[in-house]
């Protein structure tokens, strides 16, 4: 089961691909834990910067912008 | 659990005279519309910190700001986390500066209008509204 995490301060962007990731984790069928983090502290654990952050597995696979259904669909069974 | 130092923009003042650097985390396009006039300031965009954060004094205090105070903090953060440890974050950002009427260069309605072009992370709609809720509650509290 992969584990995914959606990075951000909670605005639009944010989720925005919180959305699309879900939706893409829908038409990929596959397994996933999806998990927003919105906490300051626990997004500094990964350092981030430019929000929102796609984490594939503890891999930050998407940085400072929205990805779209298709992109994730690609990221998710690669 | 990481702690970041934070100041008001009139506390910030004192930190300026006392001679730290400021470092702007703002886009370029934004410092070109409203910048910080003061004395020692560099501008290191967010988008680009993770690549140049080294060009900053390791020996000198530094004072992150941004338009708002949400992309500084996490800089701040980054920051402290890579070594740094004389780093503070300035709470409210250009939004409070020019509404305490602190000297900048530029056009400052793109500030203080109540529709800002830019957020913390890019986004619009109702996190603009926390923001302005979150100015107005401290308002009491801060400067």
């Amino acid at each position: 089961m992969k584990t995914i995490k959606i990075l951000g301060s909670g605005c639009a962007k944010c989720k925005t691909l919180y959305q699309n990731t879900l939706e893409a984790v829908k038409q990929t069928g596959i397994e996933a834990e999806v998990i927003k983090i919105e906490d300051f502290q626990e997004m500094m654990k990964y350092n981030v910067l430019t929000t929102p952050v796609l984490m594939i597995d503890e891999k930050s696979v998407i940085k400072g912008r929205v990805a779209d259904v298709a992109e994730i669909k690609t990221l998710l069974i690669q | 659990m990481l702690i970041i130092q934070e100041l008001c923009p009139t506390k910030t003042q004192e930190k300026i005279k006392s001679g730290a650097l400021l470092v702007d985390v703002r886009e370029r396009n934004e410092v070109a519309e409203l910048a910080y006039d003061v004395p020692a300031i560099v501008n290191i965009p967010l988008t680009e910190f993770e690549e140049r954060f080294r060009e900053l004094p390791t020996d000198r205090e530094l004072v992150i700001v941004c338009r708002s105070g949400g992309r500084s903090l996490r800089a701040a953060g980054f920051l402290l986390n890579n070594g740094y440890t004389d780093v503070i974050n300035m709470k409210h950002g250009m939004i409070r500066w020019a509404q305490k009427g602190f000297p900048t260069i530029g056009d400052v309605s793109t500030v203080l209008d109540t529709a800002p072009a830019h957020q913390c992370c890019g986004g619009h709609g109702h996190h603009h509204e926390e923001k302005k809720e979150e100015v107005k509650k401290s308002d009491s509290t801060c400067c």
